[in-house]
Formats: C-alpha cells, structure tokens, sequence
C-alpha cells in the first residue's frame, strides 16, 4: 500500500517535470486569473443585465427580463447626458492638458539654471492622490474661498459679483472640474512632451537653420511632424483616463448642482448604488463597455500605426 | 562663389577649456580644403563656428567680401553636409531637397524644375517620392548632397559625411565628391578625422592638433614634408618609422640609436640636427632591405597584394616597418640588413618634434 502511494508520487513529478507540462504552468496561471477576476464577474454582469432585479427583491427572485434593460438605457435620458457631459469633460479638459503640457516642456527642455527644479515642480501634481487633490480644490473653490479672494481684484473691476459660486452654479461647476482635471494631469502631458522635445535630434535643427529656415519654420515644419507621436501618444492615453472621470465628481459637487457635473461613472455608480437599480446598471456598463472599447481600439491602432512609421523611420 | 578666410579665430568653453586657439586660414575661391586632425583637436569645433552654430570667443570669420562672424547660419550663403546627413524623416526625399526652396517661399514651378535637375545630377530621380529610411546609405548621401548644392551656395561645408558608410562605398563617394567639385567649382571645407580622406581629396590640407594649426600644405606637400612629427606620423599607412637617437658627426655621418647604428650621405644632414638628440622618422617605403645596414629579425609579414609589410626588430625593442616588392619573400625570424634612403629621412627635434632643416 504504502509502496504504492510513493510510486504513484514518483510518477506525479515526473508527470510535473515534463518538458510540456512545465510550459504550461505559466499558461494556467494567467487563465485561472483571467477567469476567477475578469470572466467570471463579466459573465455574471451580462447575466444581470439580463435579469429583472432591484435591491427591493432577493436575488433568487429576480425573473429573466430579456434586453428590456438595454433598451431601457438607450432610452434613458439622463445616460446620454452624461455620456455626452463627459465627453464634454474630457475633451475640454485634455485640450487644455495638451496645450499647457505642449507649452511648459517648450521652456523646460532648453539647459538652463534651475532647469531639474523647474521639471521637478512641474511633476508633483501628478503624483498628489486624486482624492487629496479633490479635497484641497474643494476648499479653494468655497465662496469665500482663496481663488475667489485672488479673483477679486479682477472679477470687481468687472463689475461681476466676486462669490462665484464655484461648486453650486452649474456653469462654473463644470469648469470647476475641469480646472481641478487640468492641474492634475498636465504634469503627465508635459513629461510626455518634455521627453519628445528631448529626443529632438539637434542636427536636424541645424540643417534646418543651415538652409535657411526661420525658428518659426523650423518648429512647424521640423520640430512639431517629428512630435506628432509623442502628441498622438499624450491625446490617447489622457483621452482614456478623462472618459473615466469620477473622482472630482464625487469629491467636488456630487454630481450637482442638479445632474450639471454628472459623469457617465458618476451616472453609473448613482443608478447603482444610490437608486440600487442592479440590472440597469449592468447593462448601462456594458453599452458603456462597448462604446470606450471601441474608442480604445480605435486608439491603440493609431498608436500602433503611429509607432510601426516611427520604427521604418529609425531602422537605417 | 566664395573664399574663406579666419582670422586668428579662438573659442573657449568655459575658462579652462580651449577648443580652438587661434586659427589662421585662407580658402580660395573654388578650393577644395580638407581640415584633419584626431578626435578632439578642434575641427569640428572650427566647422561650427563658420557654420554659425557656435560663437567664436574672439576672431572673425569672411566668406568672399562679407563678415559673418556674428551671421545666422541661414544668411552666410553657405551649405552644409552633416555626419549623420541630418534629413529630415518625416519628408519624402522630394521634400528635403526642396526643403531650402521651400523656406524662401520659391514658387512650385521653379522648386520641381531646380529639384528633378539637380536629382538627375546626383543620379537619384527615382528616390524622390521615397521617404530617407528607405534609401540606402549611399542614396541617402546623395540626397543629402542633393539637399545641400540645389541651393547653390557659395561655400561647401562638410563634416565627415562619408563615415557613416561602409569601406567600399566610403572610396566611391571620395571620387564623387570630387568629381561634383570640379563641376560646381564652389568652394569645399571638408573636415575629416581620417588622413586617406584628406589625401585623396584635397586641393590643400590643414591638420589641426589639440586646437592648433599644424601645418597647411598640399597633401604631397604635407606626406614629404611635415612640419613635425606629430604630422609626420598623422599621415601615411602604415605609420612613418620614428628612431630616437643622435647623429654622431665624426667623418662621415652616422645615426646612432641604442641599437643600431646607420651611416647617412652628408648632404641629407641639416647642421641643426648634430649634437642633440632626435627623432629620426622614415617612412616603410624609404626603408631598404638588403645585404647591407644594419642587422635586424623579420617578426612579422602583411601581405598587401602588390607590396608587403614587414616588420621586423632591430635589437629587441625597436620595431621598425619596411614595404618591400611583393616578389621578395620574407618569413618571421628571417635575418636581414636594413638601411634607410637618406634623401626621405625627416629630423625632428627630440623635445619639440620640430622639423629640422
């Protein structure tokens, strides 16, 4: 008996010490993974979706309604406001994120004194917890606040009133957030580009200089094609992020005043988790899986193009 | 069409580095100059400061009647072949070349005429929709060629823009290059840090040495007489043999060194080089081997085809390189007699490296 089991043991690891059996110890790691964390959960969303369930039931109890939820949501208003809000959001926000990330690395890549300082500065809002940095622009934008009392000066000359109402006036609520967005994240669009102007080959400028091109030339026709995916890179990857924006909501108006500040995250957690519409919800997440995987496909293979003309380019 | 002239031309990074420290220089109009010298010595340093991507410390800088010294690089009427050819990747080859033409806003009829005639010149019409990175080396210099004279500037300026190209190709461009010389007739700077470059090419050459001017001769000028040793040695492959020793002037002249000793003709014997120590430098193909001379042990050969290199010892440390006919056989530990042609012997003072004459 006890012969038995060692020989049965011998033979296990030899089984196990198979060349074919050893390879795919990795492989069945990385499936069990898949499967427990990301197919199991996604499977059980569609099942949701399906499902006519609200918190006011038990699970058991919940009856198979069809696609009555997916039409549900694309019928639902306040879903394509929000989704709408936060393309709004994003775009609005990573414009500004470009453009400022695109102008500091413009002054920081040059060698000056003080240059590392400079960069280092530059980089500390992107290392700040969101939440904390929600919670400080919370306090800067109270009516009484500090960016009101700097404003002031400005905004009396002007003749407006200088409370403005920052987190409770829903024009200014959204640019409230997109403010706080833009602090945070220009410091990755400017390490982007700053790492662009640096690889900037210098004797491209000069032969440019040579055959007679001005500055402003030699930025547009040299300096920017030859940036372009370093930008297409800084659009993409901060695009993703923004669509995602949730954060801020939360921590600045709550998604108020009204739905003003609502993102499609904000929307989605609230429907959830506040009016604990379970199979709404998962099927509201899975149409908004299917639009951003299809705008982050459509990203990657422009990344992917950019970057295969990039490598033609550099083989010689 | 334009000379070149430096005056007493000085840059300094910084206070303690000084990268070129004084240079004197006259290229005439239509001039073919090649400026050499090892890494480090100033060249490229003295290239920049004519393009206008460097500011000299002190001196001026005249191409034809005009100053330049403090010109942009775009208003000196120059042009400029790079080392790494510096085009653009992101422009068709078409557009590179055009590039120039296209700053000064010249119109589009006038651009594809100048383009596609200079592209039949440099023989590269077919490239012209094709992007840099799929030319090879040798397009992309003529390319880069093509960028540079569709301009028509007045002066050449090149900074080793064969090195990048592999040996057989390197050969071919240097022909090219000249021959492109004699059709344009402007004026060519060519730096380079290697001697067979300078000597198969050049009208003139200057070597350039820890940020000074050596010598400014003719490439034969410079192989038969280099104004010291360090010129002496720059030039000619394999390198010039350099003895040290004395010449002792009792009777008839001889060369004494710690292992050998070689009588010499008199009248090949300037009178500053008695009494002191020297270097004596020959080169392999003033060596002699024969019956006569000194002894010496054949240590190694290097067949080239047409000659042969041997190197032998005299004594046990001084190494010697001799190019003899390639019909004459040779094997390691071979005894032999060397003697040197009196008349291709160089003195070079033992402390400066100063010729002595």
């Amino acid at each position: 008996m006890a012969q038995a089991t060692i020989k049965e043991r011998k033979s296990l690891s030899a089984w196990l010490s198979q060349e074919k059996v050893f390879r795919l110890i990795p492989f069945i790691m990385v499936e069990a993974t898949f499967l427990l964390l990301l197919a199991i959960p996604f499977m059980l969303t569609i099942y949701i979706s399906l499902l006519k369930w609200r918190a006011n039931r038990p699970f058991e109890q919940a009856y198979f309604h069809g696609l009555l939820n997916y039409v549900r949501v694309l019928t639902t208003e306040d879903f394509w406001w929000a989704l709408g809000r936060t393309f709004y959001f994003a775009g609005t926000a990573v414009f500004f994120e470009l453009v400022i990330g695109f102008l500091l690395a413009m002054l920081a890549y040059k060698q000056f004194r003080g240059r590392r300082i400079y960069i280092t500065i530059f980089l500390i809002p992107m290392m700040v917890v969101p939440v904390v940095g929600g919670y400080n622009f919370s306090m800067i934008y109270i009516d009484s606040g500090p960016l009101n009392q700097i404003l002031a000066p400005i905004t009396e000359a002007m003749g407006v009133n200088p409370r403005i109402r920052w987190l409770s006036h829903p024009i200014a609520a959204q640019w409230a957030i997109i403010i706080a967005d833009v602090w945070q994240w220009t410091s990755l669009t400017f390490l982007i580009f700053l790492s662009g102007f640096t690889a900037l080959p210098q004797q491209l400028t000069n032969a440019a200089r040579v055959l007679g091109a001005s500055r402003w030339q030699i930025f547009w026709k040299v300096h920017l094609p030859l940036l372009k995916p370093a930008i297409m890179i800084a659009v993409i990857i901060r695009s993703m992020e923004a669509l995602k924006l949730f954060d801020l909501s939360v921590l600045l108006t709550f998604g108020g005043p009204g739905t003003s500040t609502e993102t499609i995250a904000f929307f989605l957690w609230r429907q959830v988790w506040q009016f604990n519409k379970y199979s709404f919800g998962a099927a509201a997440s899975i149409i908004l899986l299917f639009i951003f995987g299809a705008l982050i496909f459509y990203g990657i293979y422009l990344l992917v193009r950019e970057r295969s003309i990039v490598e033609e380019e550099s083989m010689r | 069409m334009a000379s070149i002239t430096l005056q007493n031309l000085v840059k300094k990074f910084g206070e303690t580095v000084t990268a070129v420290a004084g240079v004197d220089l006259d290229v005439s109009d239509g001039e073919f100059m090649v400026v050499v010298g090892p890494s480090g010595c100033g060249k490229t340093t003295t290239l920049n400061m004519i393009s206008g991507f460097e500011e000299p410390t002190s001196g001026s800088i005249m191409i034809g009647e005009r100053v330049v010294t403090h010109l942009e690089p775009g208003d000196r009427g120059l042009g400029m072949v790079f080392q790494d050819l510096a085009l653009f990747p992101h422009m068709t080859v078409f557009e590179n070349i055009a590039f120039g033409m296209r700053v000064d806003k010249t119109a589009d009829a006038e651009v594809k005429e100048r383009v596609s005639k200079v592209a039949t010149t440099m023989k590269i019409s077919h490239l012209l929709s094709k992007k840099p990175a799929q030319c090879s080396g040798g397009e992309a210099q003529r390319v880069a060629l093509a960028r540079t004279i569709v301009t028509e500037p007045q002066v050449l300026l090149m900074d080793e823009p064969l090195s990048s190209l592999d040996a057989k190709l390197r050969i071919e461009m240097r022909t090219e290059l000249k021959r492109l010389h004699e059709e344009l007739k402007s004026t060519f700077l060519y730096v380079t840090h290697d001697q067979a470059e300078a000597m198969t090419m050049a009208d003139r050459i200057m070597v350039m040495e820890s940020g000074y001017v050596q010598q400014i001769d003719t490439p034969l000028g410079i192989y038969r007489k280099p104004t010291n040793q360090f010129v002496g040695t720059f030039f000619g492959q394999p390198t010039m043999n350099v003895v040290s020793g004395r010449i002792d002037n009792g009777g008839a002249p001889r060369f004494v060194s710690e292992y050998f000793e070689l009588s010499i003709e008199p009248d090949a014997v300037p009178a500053s080089a008695t009494g002191k120590a020297i270097n004596l430098g020959v080169r392999s193909e003033n060596v002699t081997i024969g019956n006569e001379g000194a002894a010496g042990e054949v240590k190694l050969i290097e067949p080239l085809g047409d000659e042969t290199l041997v190197f032998f010892s005299s004594g046990d440390e001084e190494f010697l390189v001799a190019k003899v006919d390639a019909e004459r056989e040779f094997g390691p530990g071979d005894k032999i007699h060397f003697a040197f042609q009196s008349s291709a012997i160089h003195f070079f003072d033992a402390e400066s490296g100063v010729r002595l004459e």
